[in-house]
């Protein structure tokens, strides 16, 4: 059995709910809406970056009425354990099929810095996509440093530590249906 | 490989290791901008942001100053803001580089800054600590999100409510700084 740190109740770590199960649910429905009409009469490959957009794209990807493929990239992270061996970013698991030629919509959890985003960018930039558009759920500007456009914004969110729907502290908080705030105690005197 | 001497500080080398690593090309304080002229017409302040990123034509300023100490360089920023309106400058506080070094895992730098905020990385922070209390979300339909939107288990602590109170006496020390400052301006 695998130990979860005692874990008995993953949202009682939680101080605030920034944005409601409820919340998120009518935001992805409009988004899907939206996407929907801006895409018809053309296929859209879904693109998300492992691993906290998932939830995010799976209910995305059911809000949406027209003809949708998906796919999944990852990459590493500053500071993970790729960091110190080439200095650059590493594609930790690239895309399964082309996207030469076709319309491509980045799917993110969260947008604070930018500059993921913006290295991803350029590199399905170089696979010769008909066009790249960025859907993200939550974007955190106070931390930004490369400036993105954002085509599709779920919400706009203060400078804090959020997790659940995906986004995680250590692994864990992902399951959690809404995003809330990480109580301060629990890594400020880690 | 990022030469650290070449910096004046090491949240300096490091925020160049962070855009290396991103593929962002940058330059170190390539422009010094005058701000200030004597009566002859002297420059006698001036202000070199810390990079500037072609790419984007952003110049940044990264202090590790102590936001009491930020003052003097809030000033400036405005100055040169007010004099070279087209160029575009982000400064970065101690307390958004700290968070940023939380995010990519930097502990150890992160600990000789002031102030934490933000998204960490806990890859040497052990296991999160728990509480037991289940909460009971409520719907909104804001979409710039408030943190005091949706209250829930324990208020959480901002660093405004964090933030000690002021002395008389260190207000009228303040007060006396920037009043010096503005005439020395």
């Amino acid at each position: 059995m695998t130990e979860v740190s005692g874990v008995a109740e993953p949202s009682a770590d939680i101080g605030d709910i920034l944005v409601s199960e409820d919340q998120i649910r009518q935001k992805v429905a409009e988004l899907g809406e939206r996407i929907s009409v801006d895409y018809a009469g053309r296929p859209v490959i879904l693109v998300s970056v492992l691993k906290g957009a998932l939830p995010f794209m799976a209910d995305l990807m059911r809000a949406m009425r027209i003809p949708v493929q998906i796919d999944l990239m990852e990459v590493s992270s500053y500071g993970g354990k790729s960091t110190e061996s080439t200095g650059l970013v590493r594609i930790l698991k690239d895309l399964s099929s082309s996207i030469a030629g076709k319309d491509v919509l980045i799917v993110e959890d969260i947008i604070d810095t930018g500059l993921t985003l913006n290295y991803l960018l350029r590199y399905l930039r170089g696979k010769n996509p008909n066009s790249i558009k960025i859907c993200a759920l939550l974007d955190k500007p106070a931390r930004r440093l490369v400036e993105i456009k954002i085509d599709y914004l779920g919400f706009t969110i203060p400078d804090e530590f959020v997790v659940g729907y995906g986004l995680d502290y250590g692994e864990y908080y992902r399951n959690l249906p809404f995003i809330g705030v990480l109580r301060r105690e629990l890594y400020e005197t880690q | 490989m990022i030469d650290q001497a070449r910096f004046a500080h090491a949240s300096e080398a490091e925020l160049a290791r962070i855009l290396d690593y991103y593929g962002v090309e940058w330059e170190y304080e390539p422009r010094t901008f005058p701000i200030l002229w004597n009566t002859e017409g002297k420059v006698i302040e001036s202000f070199s942001p810390d990079f500037y990123l072609p790419e984007l034509d952003l110049f940044v300023e990264l202090t590790t100053l102590k936001q009491s100490l930020v003052r003097r360089k809030n000033r400036k920023l405005r100055r040169l803001r007010e004099l070279y309106p087209d160029i575009r400058v982000k400064l970065f506080y101690g307390k958004d580089f700290r968070a940023l070094m939380l995010k990519y895992g930097r502990f150890d730098l992160a600990a000789s800054l002031s102030g934490l905020e933000g998204q960490i990385t806990p890859l040497s922070l052990g296991q999160p600590k728990l509480a037991l209390t289940v909460p009971a979300p409520e719907a909104g339909d804001a979409d710039v999100v408030a943190l005091t939107a949706m209250p829930l288990i324990a208020p959480v602590v901002t660093s405004m409510r964090s933030r000690p109170r002021v002395s008389r006496g260190s207000r009228r020390r303040r007060g006396r700084r920037a009043f010096l400052a503005a005439r020395e301006a």
